[in-house]
């Protein structure tokens, strides 16, 4: 079920308009990502202390921009980081610490839990964690195996997205036919890709 | 010290493990506690690995490759603490890094920590995302490289051991393998190991 907020509706429109978020892991892939279609630009690593211009610069390209709050540099993932986030602009932030999942919530963004794929005998107590967590959107990694795992997965209430190592556009669409609503990926030339 | 097989069949150490009959195959012993490890060890007759991590009751540190390696006499240990699969190699026996391949970023960094020492090689979770990578990336894992998690179907592990030397499997998977045959590729890839 979708969160009635604003900002998180507003969030999951996106990905159904465009399916394709960027996955930026360096600042150099910037301008390819605004030049991009993508509606979404995740951000996994930056100076987490100096966001600000980087998200105005997502914002005045149109889209929206979710930060990474366990990989960016310089911010602890915790409540005073996600405040941060908050004063930076981003609108939506990712991190493993479903602990974290109300904190961002209260601070206006959209939620989002990612889940580890590691191996059968954890994915339970995982799964337990993100149901708990009250996040907005679960993001499923690696994405690439999302088709291969969704058969042992009960169905969420909430939006999926898979990420990691979708590289060219038959995993993507095969992550999307197994449940995801979008996909997060470095590999540039699926960022013009429309996966509708 | 047995070496380690193309087939590991994962045990909590509670339940009775069946080889797969006309295989060759280990146990690897992960999610248990140090009591269950250490009677489930004693009576092992085949390759045995064991997930240090999952151990309820064992640190894992050297100490524990110690005793594992030394008094247990466990062939293989999965750890992710590279100083411990140092550990592990110098007492002789085989050590697998535990490294995690979420996405290329973390996989990557995961590996910095790779000691690539000799007797040192790697478990890759989930495993089948090494059905999704370029032969060249998986080659650059330092070997031996097993696929450990949601390797749920005999079809999966067979293939998954086009490209690794061992993959982990429930008991009942790895009598689908039994069950289903050494495809032809393997026994001519392999030399025939397995049949």
């Amino acid at each position: 079920m979708i969160r009635s907020d604003p900002k998180v509706r507003a969030f999951h429109a996106r990905l159904l308009a465009t399916p394709c978020c960027a996955a930026l892991v360096d600042h150099d892939r910037l301008a390819a990502a605004l030049a991009s279609p993508v509606g979404i630009v995740f951000v996994l690593r930056a100076d987490g202390l100096e966001l600000r211009p980087l998200v105005t610069s997502v914002h005045a390209a149109g889209k929206l921009v979710a930060v990474h709050l366990d990989l960016i540099d310089g911010v602890r993932p915790d409540r005073a980081g996600v405040r941060w986030l908050g004063h930076a602009g981003a609108d939506a932030v990712i991190s493993s610490h479903g602990q974290l999942m109300p904190a961002i919530r209260h601070e206006g963004m959209v939620a989002i839990h990612r889940l580890l794929l590691v191996r059968r005998g954890l994915l339970d107590a995982a799964l337990a964690a993100t149901s708990r967590s009250g996040a907005d959107i679960v993001e499923v990694l690696p994405g690439v195996i999302l088709p291969e795992v969704r058969a042992l997965m009960p169905s969420l209430d909430v939006p999926l997205l898979a990420g990691g190592f979708i590289r060219n556009e038959a995993q993507a669409r095969a992550a999307l036919g197994a449940g995801a609503v979008g996909v997060t990926t470095s590999a540039e030339n699926l960022w013009a890709v429309d996966l509708r | 010290m047995r070496l380690l097989t193309p087939i590991l069949v994962a045990s909590n150490g509670h339940e009775v493990i069946v080889p797969p009959p006309g295989l060759e195959s280990g146990v690897l012993l992960r999610d248990l506690d140090l009591m269950a490890l250490i009677a489930a060890a004693g009576t092992a007759s085949t390759t045995l690995a064991v997930d240090l991590d999952s151990v309820e009751g064992l640190n894992a540190d050297a100490a524990a490759a110690r005793f594992l390696a030394v008094e247990l006499g466990v062939d293989v240990v999965i750890t992710r603490r590279p100083a411990v699969a140092s550990r592990v190699a110098a007492l002789g026996r085989t050590a697998l890094l535990h490294v995690f391949a979420f996405d290329s970023t973390g996989l990557a960094r995961s590996l910095e920590g790779h000691p690539r020492e000799p007797g040192i090689g790697t478990v890759l979770s989930p495993g089948p995302v090494l059905d999704h990578l370029p032969p060249a990336e998986v080659e650059r894992l330092p070997r031996p490289l097993v696929a450990y998690g949601f390797v749920e179907t005999a079809e999966q592990a067979w293939s998954l051991l086009r490209c690794v030397d061992s993959v982990v499997v429930r008991p009942g998977c790895a009598l689908d393998m039994a069950r289903d045959g050494t495809p032809g590729w393997y026994a001519l890839d392999k030399g025939g190991r397995g049949d």
